[in-house]
C-alpha cells in the first residue's frame, strides 16, 4: 500500500475520468457561497455535488448527495491510511450515470481533515478507473484566518493540502494584513495557487479543471517559494523545495520516496514532484499524501525547459539537508 | 475468436438488447416468468417469458429519476422492487404498473426479499437503516439502525435472520425478535458485500482490502480468504453450501465449505480468461453449474463436478455487471457496462 508508486492510467484514458473537486475549509469561510457561484456560473457544464449534513446553505443544484463523512482505516488500523468509504460508495453509483455530468465537487466539513478524502483517490481501483482527483480547493477567510491558523491544526491541514486557496472576503483585511496573511499561508504551503475573492466570487477557470498537482504550473503561480524558507519552528507546517539537474534513476528515486514515506509518511502531509528519468523523454509526474503515492508520465518537457527535476514536500519535522542528500542520490550515474 | 468456435448459448438460445446506459442490476421474478433489467438512467426493462427469444418485445419504461441503484423479485410471485438514487422504492408488477412503496432521504442502495408458501418479508437499506416490511409492502415490521452505512443485506435461506454489512463488521437480526439487539460480528475495516450460508453455517463479507472475511456462526470463528488482486464484487454460495464462488480473480475462484474449510485449505479455480477479471458470478439453482461474467463482457457456465466450461457469450466492450439464474434454472440473464441486457432460455426442448 505505501511504498509502492503505482502507474495512473496513460493520458487518453486520464482525459476520459470524471474530474472531482474537493472544497474544503472553516466553518464560515465561504465553501457553500463559493460552491453556488461555481453552480450558478454560465459554463453550460452539470456538476454532481456531495455535501455533508451539516452544510451551512443550501446548495442549489439537481444533483445533491448527502454525505456522512464515514471514515475508515485501511489495513486493520493504519490510521495514516484512512479513507471515505463513502465517498467510494457514492462515487461508484454516481459513475452508473457519468453521461449527465461534467465533474464531481466534494464539500467536507469545516473542521474535517483533507486527508482521507485525498487518499480515496490513491486506494481504491474503481474510484482510480473512473475519476481522478482535480483538485483540493480550500477557502479562507482572511478576516479570521491567522486566529483560526494559531488554534486549529485542521486549518493548518487543510492550507497544507490545497493545490488552491481562495483567500476569500478580502474586502475586510487591508493590504498590508492581506500581505501577512499570505506570506504566513505560503510559509505553509509554497505550491498552491492563491486567489483573492470578497464573496466567493473567483473565475471558475481558477478552480475547475486544474489538472490537479502539475507542479510546473504551481511553480509558475509561485516563482520565488525555493528562497522562501525564513519559517522555522519545527513543528508548524512547512514546505521544502528540491531540484536536481542531471537525470534520475527511476528505481532508485522510488525506492528512496518509498522508504521516506514509510517512515515519515505520518509527517508528510502531501509530496509532489516532475520529475526527468534518464533514458525517458517524458516528465514523469509524482504525488503523495501521507503513505501513499502514485505516478505517471504526463507527456514530453515543453521547448526550452529545462530538463530539471523538482520536488516539494508540504509536512512537520522535515528535515532538509537529509532529504536533499536522499533526492540526490537518486542521480542516475 | 476464431470460425471454428461453436456458436455461442447466446448465439443458439437467447436474445439481447443494447439500452441507453449502463447495466446495474438484473433480476428475476419468483415464478421464473419475467426478467427485468435495472439501468443507471432510471429506466428498467422486462421480458416476459414468451418473449425471451425475441428482444423487440421487450418493454422498457422509465421507472427511477435518477440511476436504478438496487433491483429484486417481488417477496410476491411475481412483480420487482427497485430502489434508486431518486431515493424512492418502487414496485414493478407483472402487469408493468408502478407503484412508490417508500421515499426516504438516503439512496436506497439494497433491495432483498424473502418468501415461502405462507408469506414473505421485503428488506432495504437506506443509509445506516435497514427497513424490514410485510410481504404487501405497505407496513413496516421494524427499522434496524447500524453503526455506518450498510453496504449489503441477506436473508437467510429460513428468512428468520436478516443479516447486514457496514463498517467493523456485520450485524445479525432476528426478523421475528420483540426486542431488537443484533449479533455483532466485528473485524476492523470496511465490509463491502455480505453473503451466508444456504445452512446458516457461515457468514462471508467482501472487504475494501480485496479480501474475504467470514465468521462461522456457531462459535463466531474468524476466517479470512485473501489473495485477490481486485475487489470481491459478486460471491454467491453454491446450493448445496459445498462452495463460496466469488469474482475479485482472472478465474472463477470457489473456496470449499467442506472438510474443514475454508481454513487452511486453499480455493479452487473453475476456469476463467487469462487477464480479463472476472465481475459477476451465480449459482444454478438446481445443478452443480455456476455462471460468470467478466470485465470484458464475456459469459461463461461451468459444470463444476466435469470442470466443464460453456461459452454464454463473447466478449464485448464493457464488463459485465449484472448476472442472475431464474429461480427453476430455466434462464440466466446478464447485463454490461455498456447497455447490453440478455437472456438465455436453458429449458430443455
Amino acid at each position: 500500500m505505501s511504498d509502492t508508486v503505482q502507474a495512473v492510467p496513460d493520458a487518453k484514458a486520464a482525459n476520459t475520468l470524471v474530474p472531482v473537486t474537493v472544497l474544503t475549509g472553516f466553518l464560515g469561510a465561504g465553501k457553500t457561497t463559493l460552491l453556488n457561484h461555481i453552480l450558478t456560473a454560465e459554463h453550460g457544464r452539470k456538476y454532481a455535488v456531495v455535501v455533508n449534513e451539516f452544510g451551512e446553505l443550501g446548495v442549489d443544484n439537481d444533483l445533491v448527495v448527502d454525505a456522512d463523512e464515514e471514515v475508515f482505516e485501511m489495513n486493520n488500523g493504519c490510521i495514516c491510511c484512512t479513507v471515505r468509504g463513502d465517498l467510494i460508495r457514492i462515487l461508484g453509483s454516481l459513475m452508473k450515470r457519468r453521461a449527465k455530468f461534467d465533474g464531481i465537487i466534494v464539500e467536507t466539513t469545516g473542521l474535517a481533515d483533507p486527508a482521507p478524502v485525498a487518499q480515496t483517490f490513491f486506494v481504491d481501483e474503481d474510484v482510480r478507473g473512473k475519476t481522478r482527483l482535480d483538485a483540493v480547493v480550500t477557502v479562507v477567510d482572511a478576516y479570521n484566518v491567522l486566529q483560526t491558523l494559531e488554534e486549529s491544526p485542521e486549518a493548518v491541514n487543510q492550507i497544507a493540502f490545497a493545490d488552491v486557496i481562495i483567500l476569500n472576503k478580502v474586502d475586510l483585511v487591508d493590504e498590508a494584513g492581506l500581505e501577512a496573511i499570505e506570506k504566513r499561508i505560503r510559509s505553509i504551503n509554497a505550491v498552491c495557487r492563491l486567489h483573492r475573492a470578497k464573496r466567493g466570487d473567483v473565475p471558475l477557470s481558477d478552480v475547475l479543471d486544474q489538472g490537479g498537482f502539475d507542479l510546473q504550473r504551481a511553480l509558475e503561480h509561485a516563482p520565488n517559494f525555493l528562497e522562501d524558507t525564513s519559517h522555522s519552528h519545527e513543528a508548524d507546517v512547512t514546505s521544502m523545495s528540491f531540484e536536481v539537474e542531471e537525470p534520475l534513476d527511476a528505481a532508485k528515486f522510488q525506492a528512496w520516496i518509498g522508504a521516506v514515506l514509510q517512515e515519515q509518511g505520518a509527517d508528510i502531509l502531501r509530496a509532489k514532484g516532475i520529475l526527468n528519468y534518464a533514458g525517458e523523454n517524458q516528465r514523469f509526474a509524482f504525488q503523495a499524501v501521507h503513505m501513499m503515492a502514485d505516478g505517471g508520465f504526463i507527456g514530453p518537457w515543453k521547448k526550452d525547459e529545462p530538463h530539471v527535476s523538482r520536488l516539494v514536500f508540504i509536512g512537520r519535522n522535515l528535515n532538509r539537508p537529509q532529504l536533499r542528500r536522499g533526492f540526490e542520490s537518486c542521480r542516475a550515474k | 475468436m476464431n470460425d471454428t468456435l461453436p456458436p455461442s448459448l447466446l448465439e443458439r438460445r437467447g436474445a439481447q438488447r443494447q439500452l441507453e446506459g449502463q447495466i446495474t442490476g438484473c433480476a428475476i421474478a419468483r415464478d421464473s416468468q419475467q426478467v427485468a433489467f435495472a439501468t443507471g438512467e432510471g429506466d428498467v426493462m422486462v421480458a416476459a417469458r414468451a418473449d425471451w427469444g425475441r428482444s423487440d418485445a421487450w418493454d422498457v419504461q422509465t421507472v427511477h429519476d435518477g440511476a436504478v441503484l438496487s433491483i429484486a423479485p417481488d417477496a410476491a410471485p411475481t412483480g420487482f422492487l427497485t430502489g434508486g438514487d431518486d431515493n424512492s422504492l418502487r414496485r414493478i408488477a407483472a402487469d408493468g404498473s408502478v407503484s412508490e412503496l417508500a421515499k426516504g432521504r438516503r439512496w436506497i442502495e439494497h433491495i432483498t426479499t424473502w418468501a415461502n408458501d405462507k408469506g414473505g418479508v421485503i428488506a432495504f437499506a437506506s443509509g445506516k437503516q435497514v427497513e424490514l416490511r410485510d410481504a404487501q409492502g405497505r407496513d413496516t415490521l421494524k427499522v434496524l439502525e447500524h453503526p455506518s452505512t450498510v453496504s449489503g443485506i441477506v436473508f437467510d435461506a429460513k428468512g428468520k435472520r436478516i443479516a447486514a454489512s457496514h463498517y467493523n463488521g456485520a450485524s445479525m437480526w432476528f426478523v421475528q425478535a420483540k426486542v431488537d439487539t443484533p449479533r455483532q460480528l466485528e473485524w476492523k475495516g470496511s465490509h463491502i458485500g455480505i453473503a451466508i450460508h444456504p445452512a446458516g453455517e457461515a457468514l462471508v463479507t467482501s472487504m475494501q482490502e480485496s479480501e474475504l472475511h467470514g465468521w462461522r456462526l456457531s462459535d463466531g470463528h474468524n476466517m479470512r480468504m485473501s489473495g485477490y488482486p481486485t475487489k470481491v464484487q459478486s460471491m454467491a454460495f453454491t446450493r448445496n453450501g459445498k462452495w463460496l464462488v466469488t469474482s475479485g480473480a482472472d478465474t472463477i475462484v470457489m473456496w470449499p465449505f467442506f472438510g474443514g474449510g475454508p481454513m487452511g485449505k486453499p480455493p479452487a479455480e473453475a476456469g476463467g480468461i487469462p487477464g480479463v477479471m472476472c465481475t459477476r458470478v451465480a449459482c444454478h439453482p438446481v445443478h452443480d453449474i455456476v455462471a460468470a461474467g467478466f470485465a470484458d463482457g464475456a459469459v461463461l457456465m461451468v459444470d463444476t463436478n466435469a470442470q466443464r466450461l460453456l461459452p454464454v457469450s463473447m466478449a464485448g466492450e464493457g464488463a459485465v455487471t449484472a448476472l442472475a439464474f431464474s429461480p427453476d434454472g430455466c434462464a440466466l440473464a446478464f447485463g454490461t457496462e455498456d447497455g447490453r441486457a440478455a437472456v438465455i432460455d436453458l429449458s430443455a426442448r
